[in-house]
């Protein structure tokens, strides 16, 4: 049902302001118009004071540090639970005071967790050169008196580094020892053994001949390689226990402030939306004027609290919605709670216009059916029903939950036609001689029946839907989409009586009837598109008849589910093992049931969406959305 | 003989509609996806139009069950 909106404004004084503009966010009863949108208004929008300019930037910038936080903590930590809204106790320097506390923790662990790593990089790259060379390591290096020099070179540098140390060797009286080691594809270490008082004249010769000396971390420069090695993987290991702990420590920090940071910004956008409010009113010197949209049943409600808050200084008055207006009407619906879900995939396809009847109900009753229709089996039915309130337990909210409510009703109408249509998972039932109440869809000659089925329900649907188009154009006094609708509700009752009597269901007589009452339809279809009916109205009409085939589907569908289930218990049959065969047959029904769910819902939905909404249904208005607190909670500046 | 032409009638008729519905539902499908990354809000839109090629299926579908049938 679409609830009765009315336009209204507010005018009070503007001392006011700053008190009612969180009393209307916290009420939550009016849709705020923006001044600077309405035409032919002469007030002036609201400047905003140099105070809430720096409010909004505070909350932009706490905003941005809080998704940061919240991206950063949703990255190791998954929040199953939607946090709870109702936190009322927090203030908005309580938030920056413990986001700014938050922030600096993780950015310190982020950095310590950066230079860790980037030190194991290092490390497991020395450790890698240090194990290779480690063996080659003469007892030498190890005699006290006697230095090592350690140095990677490219392997075309051997040569050149042969001569070297033909130098060295000179150069220290043949105490220059030398041994290399293949570290990589082109990459080889040399080590070096000399006396400890000729230091700095090797590493100055090495310098100078451009050989880059293996520079290890200045704690282990003077070590030698075996116990440099022990230290850095000693350091590798701590290092990976300081990560693991670093870890631990966000983890934690993301259970505990992830939820709470989710409030939070849902208070910091309420807050935003609060400051936003204010540029869209009007004010003159003293006064200010909103205007906007509220649900008429709830003008007087607002009224009193205005009045009870602001005594008469403040003032709520009802006006009537000038024309360039009428179609921007918000739209609010209200349905009983089984039709929600259905009310959701009317949405799906466009919000109602205000003048539209709100076709969720309707939605409500043929949706299932359809597809209890095409489904009908009394065991996928059961299967269905099973799926729906298992999986409904655990998914409340969204569009997997409004299909497991939908799915429920439409188990319970493949039952139904299971019944009739006696199947109990394909043609088991028939096996165990239960009889259909009414026919059975795997008989050759129930196809007639199935198909005048198919068709019957199309028109039956289809007319009703052109009824009530009918009857909202005689409504909105909209001569020619009345004639249109009653066009084609008479010249399809004209076909009727034609079918009719073609099949020998009518006298006759009602052939010539039939023509006539049909010519009157057409006429009156192609009258009501002006001056070029007279070649869309037959084109118009031939749809129309293309909407009622299309129906066929409810039997195409059910013919196909009906015959895979018949394969998987004829397939079962025929192998010799009883196990195998039963696995054959739960396979195909299994995969049978799946595409029983998924093909009937789209089929369903759009028999409604194409066949039966284009009968009445216009939609695209915008959806009604009062200025109103995500979270409840006074928040302070 | 002439059962076997009406069955062979009866399968090109629900055959080649299906190729039909398919071709054309595989380019506004994915075009229809692509809309849907940009506006989500589109996705009863995006039904539609994918719906709509399948009554070509259906009409091949009762074409092929009169012939049957008779």
């Amino acid at each position: 049902m679409i609830v009765e909106m009315s336009r209204v404004e507010i005018i009070g004084l503007k001392k006011h302001l700053e008190q009612l503009i969180p009393f209307l966010h916290t009420s939550g009863y009016i849709q705020i118009d923006d001044i600077r949108e309405i035409p032919d208004v002469i007030l002036q929008p609201f400047r905003p004071t140099v105070k809430m300019k720096e409010e909004r930037e505070e909350i932009d910038l706490l905003i941005a540090n809080i998704n940061g936080l919240v991206e950063s903590f949703s990255a190791n930590h998954n929040m199953t639970n939607e946090p709870d809204v109702r936190t009322n106790d927090l203030t908005f320097y309580g938030i920056k005071n413990n986001v700014a506390d938050i922030t600096a923790k993780v950015q310190y662990f982020n950095m310590r967790k950066k230079t860790l790593q980037e030190e194991l990089i290092s490390h497991s790259k020395y450790i890698e050169i240090l194990k290779v060379i480690s063996p080659f390591i003469p007892e030498s290096s190890k005699k006290s008196g006697n230095a090592t020099i350690r140095a990677l070179i490219h392997s075309s540098q051997t040569r050149a580094m042969a001569l070297l140390a033909n130098q060295l060797k000179l150069l220290t009286h043949g105490k220059f020892e030398m041994i290399t080691a293949k570290v990589g594809e082109e990459t080889k270490a040399v080590i070096g053994i000399f006396p400890l008082e000729l230091v700095s004249q090797v590493e100055g010769f090495m310098k100078n001949e451009k050989v880059a000396k293996l520079v290890l971390p200045e704690e282990y420069t003077y070590l030698s390689t075996d116990e440099a090695l022990q230290h850095i993987e000693k350091k590798v290991e701590l290092n990976h226990e300081e990560l693991d702990k670093i870890d631990e420590s966000l983890q934690r920090m993301a259970t505990k402030w992830l939820p709470l940071l989710k409030i939070w910004q849902l208070i910091c956008k309420d807050k935003v939306d609060e400051n936003e409010a204010f540029l869209k009113i009007g004010e003159t010197e003293f006064t200010f004027t909103i205007f906007g949209w509220i649900p008429k049943e709830d003008i007087m409600i607002l009224r009193d609290v205005l009045r009870k808050e602001f005594s008469e200084e403040v003032s709520l008055n009802e006006i009537d919605i000038p024309k360039e207006l009428r179609s921007r009407i918000p739209v609010k619906t209200r349905n009983p709670k089984a039709v929600e879900p259905f009310e959701h995939f009317v949405k799906m396809r466009a919000t109602p216009s205000y003048s539209d009847i709100d076709p969720s109900i309707l939605v409500a009753v043929f949706m299932p059916i359809f597809f209890g229709m095409m489904a009908g089996d009394v065991g996928y039915g059961i299967v269905m029903l099973m799926i729906a309130l298992l999986i409904g337990k655990k998914v409340k909210e969204g569009l997997m939950a409004d299909i497991m409510k939908f799915l429920r009703l439409g188990a319970i109408w493949t039952i139904v036609f299971g019944v009739l249509f006696g199947e109990y998972f394909g043609d088991l039932g028939e096996k165990l001689d239960i009889k259909p109440l009414w026919l059975s869809r795997s008989e050759p000659d129930s196809i007639f029946p199935l198909l005048t089925m198919a068709i019957a329900v199309g028109v039956g649907h289809i007319m009703f839907g052109l009824l009530i188009g009918a009857w909202n154009a005689f409504v909105h006094k909209s001569r020619s989409h009345l004639l249109e609708r009653i066009g084609m509700f008479v010249g399809i009752l004209g076909l009727l009586f034609l079918v009719g009597s073609l099949i020998s269901f009518l006298p006759s007589g009602f052939s010539i009837l039939g023509w006539i009452v049909f010519a009157i339809g057409l006429i009156a279809v192609s009258v009501s598109m002006g001056t070029t009916g007279i070649f869309l109205g037959p084109i118009e009409f031939v749809g129309l008849i293309g909407s009622i085939l299309s129906y066929l589907r409810i039997a195409a569908l059910g013919l196909a589910s009906v015959y895979l289930a018949k394969v998987a218990n004829d397939l079962g049959g025929m192998v010799s093992s009883a196990v195998v065969g039963v696995l054959i047959a739960v396979i195909i029904h299994t995969l049978n049931i799946i595409m029983g769910i998924l093909s009937p819902t789209i089929q369903s939905l759009r028999l409604q969406y194409v066949e039966f909404f284009r009968r009445f249904y216009k939609g695209g208005h915008s959806p009604f959305m009062p200025f109103k607190k995500r979270v409840t909670t006074k928040l302070k500046l | 003989m002439e059962k076997a032409i009406i069955a062979l009638a009866a399968a090109l008729s629900i055959g080649l509609t299906a190729i039909a519905t398919s071709l054309a539902q595989r380019a506004i499908g994915s075009a229809g996806v692509g809309a849907l990354a940009e506006k989500p809000e589109l996705v009863g839109s995006i039904i539609i139009l994918v719906a709509i090629p399948e009554t070509l299926v259906i009409l091949g579908f009762a074409v092929a069950a009169i012939m049957l049938m008779n």
